[in-house]
């Protein structure tokens, strides 16, 4: 309410007001229209009960749950006996020693490929686009699709479990890496570079001091994934937690299932705690 | 002649010069010996047929050849569909994870709830995070039946965790002065979120909403291994069958697509957080960058 404002407050509110207009409201942008347009678009699109649609529906879901099943009764009555036994006790076992084996594997390739994949640490614009190019491809390709690879290519186990995680890792070490490179302080690059230092002295000097803390935090959170996506492995034959909670379900026994499960829940939350600390001192 | 007196002096110079010694890093050296025993340890303890390991470029060369040498164009069609199946299951579980997680992130950000709901929601999304989404699916497909529903659902629930976590730390991180222009201009509490926090956040949200959903790509398209939709049914019985040319289409379908995809999203992303004018300033766009960069909790 302005000084000069001649009328009394209060009372006779709709009077006063009335002058002082409300700013119109802006027109919404044509891209979030168009954005706007598109999602519903696709939202329906992809949720109607059409030839490519999934056929949503509120009520299927309703019915689905109210309806006894084998699932939700195993959930009321969790059988954490199974923990304890010999085949969970070696499938946990298994699942950590596999996470671990292909995120150092993997760190271990990924530290020179994140070099080679950031325009600065690349030696010429072929490499870079070949390794970009590379990397792309294996990022795409989920960790479940390269254990049915490895599966087919040494029969089951832990190795091609081992082999789909250490892929796996490469992909998402390099990714973060390369783009914490892209990000550095030039100064120390240039420095090398005046003081005579051939390409491969100034990654060694200049670039990855500066990129590794980073580095260590992002293998730490490959573990955290890897340990994640161990447990799924076993679905396809290639080892792990997996391999127990899949036997477990194939016989129908979902209270050890679930027993497995809330296992595994535990162990990554705890892994996930102490990396996390040890991660915030890096950086 | 000065010149080279002046050279051979700091010739001597540098002869006479000592390195200065490097520091003994204790730190350095248990990080090293931890992780190189630690990983010397667990590839020796681990029960995996090493013997094979040899064997395994050669096998992957031998089959990436049958894959690509056997391609055969009338299997594009079937995999375009399930790849689109694969894609719809990923958006669909997207949007109920947006759904479910948008009011839970208010509850669990610090600066609008208090301590209790924060703590039990903190916890409630902790849950769904730390569980793949290939569990799920098998546990709602006794449920739901074979078939996308049980993918999308498990996509959805899986997905919550890490959206509602995210969404909580951006609502945290946000500007306090709009907060407090609404609250000096009498807005109750409902208003003050309404108007002050939700056009702060929303961008960043969405921005994050589309990054879940290129995740959640890769994540479905897998789904099918165990029976719950989408481009991974074909993928695993064309593999087991050794039926290899249809399995390279649909790789090659699935790798095509999710690039195709993550560059789409990444262009509307940059352009939902950066605004319409197209700069060349520097920003993190990745949202992982994001929780790596500030752990929290």
């Amino acid at each position: 309410m302005s000084q000069t404002d001649p009328h009394p407050t209060g009372g006779t509110a709709s009077s006063t007001t009335a002058p002082v207009e409300r700013p119109k409201k802006p027109r919404p942008s044509l891209f979030m229209a168009g954005g706007f347009v598109v999602l519903v678009a696709l939202t329906i699109a992809t949720g109607a009960d059409w030839r490519y649609g999934v056929g949503f529906s509120i009520t299927d879901i309703w019915d689905g749950l109210t309806r006894p099943n084998a699932p939700m009764r195993g959930l009321g009555e969790i059988d954490f006996a199974a923990l304890t036994g010999a085949r969970a006790r070696d499938g946990f076992l298994e699942t950590l020693l596999m996470a671990l084996v292909s995120t150092i594997s993997g760190a271990l390739v990924a530290l020179p490929l994140a070099l080679f994949n950031s325009k600065l640490g690349a030696p010429n614009r072929v490499a870079y686009a070949a390794i970009k190019l590379f990397n792309n491809i294996i990022r795409s390709i989920p960790d479940l699709l390269w254990a049915l690879l490895f599966v087919a290519a040494v029969g089951i186990g832990a190795l091609p479990g081992m082999l789909a995680l250490f892929f796996f890792s490469i992909g998402v070490v390099t990714k973060l890496t390369s783009d914490t490179i892209d990000g550095i302080n030039h100064g120390p690059v240039e420095a090398a570079r005046a003081s005579g230092a051939s390409h491969v002295q100034m990654l060694r000097t200049a670039v990855l001091p500066q990129v590794l803390p980073a580095y260590t935090s992002f293998s730490m959170y490959c573990f955290e994934l890897n340990l994640r996506a161990s447990a799924v492995l076993g679905f396809v034959g290639a080892g792990g937690i997996g391999s127990v909670i899949d036997f477990y379900r194939s016989h129908g026994q979902w209270d050890r299932v679930w027993g497995v499960v809330v296992g595994f829940l535990i162990v990554v939350i705890v892994v996930e705690r102490i990396s996390m600390a040890l991660r915030r001192r890096l950086l | 002649m000065s010149r080279t007196r002046t050279q051979t002096a700091s010739e001597a110079r540098f002869e006479r010069a000592v390195r200065p010694e490097k520091p003994f890093n204790w730190f350095r050296l248990i990080v090293t010996v931890a992780v190189v025993g630690g990983f010397l340890g667990a590839a020796v303890s681990v029960d995996a047929r090493w013997d094979r390991l040899p064997d395994a470029p050669g096998e992957l060369w031998n089959i990436a050849r049958l894959m690509f040498t056997d391609l055969d164009l009338a299997d594009l069609p079937q995999a375009l569909e399930s790849m689109w199946e694969s894609v719809a299951i990923a958006w669909l579980g997207t949007m109920i994870a947006a759904v479910l997680s948008f009011p839970l992130a208010f509850l669990a950000a610090q600066n609008i709830s208090g301590r209790g709901s924060v703590v039990v929601t903190r916890q409630l999304l902790n849950i769904p995070r730390a569980i793949p989404e290939i569990i799920f699916a098998v546990a709602l497909i006794p449920i739901f039946g074979l078939g996308p529903l049980a993918g999308t659902i498990a996509i959805g629930l899986s997905s919550t965790g890490t959206i509602g976590k995210l969404s909580a730390e951006i609502i945290e991180g946000c500007d306090r002065g709009p907060v407090e222009a609404a609250d000096a201009a009498g807005g109750s509490k409902a208003q003050r979120v309404r108007w002050a926090v939700i056009p702060q956040v929303m961008p960043e949200i969405i921005a994050f909403w589309l990054y879940r959903f290129e995740i959640n790509i890769r994540a479905s398209a897998v789904l099918g291994v165990v029976g719950a939709g989408g481009i991974g049914t074909m993928l695993q019985q064309n593999i087991e069958f050794r039926n290899w040319g249809t399995a390279g289409m649909a790789l090659i379908v699935v790798v095509l697509v999710t690039i195709l995809i993550d560059t789409i999203s990444g262009a509307v992303r940059r352009r939902i957080i950066r605004g319409p004018k197209s700069g060349h300033d520097k920003i993190i766009l990745d949202p992982e960058k994001v929780i790596l960069a500030r752990p929290s909790r």
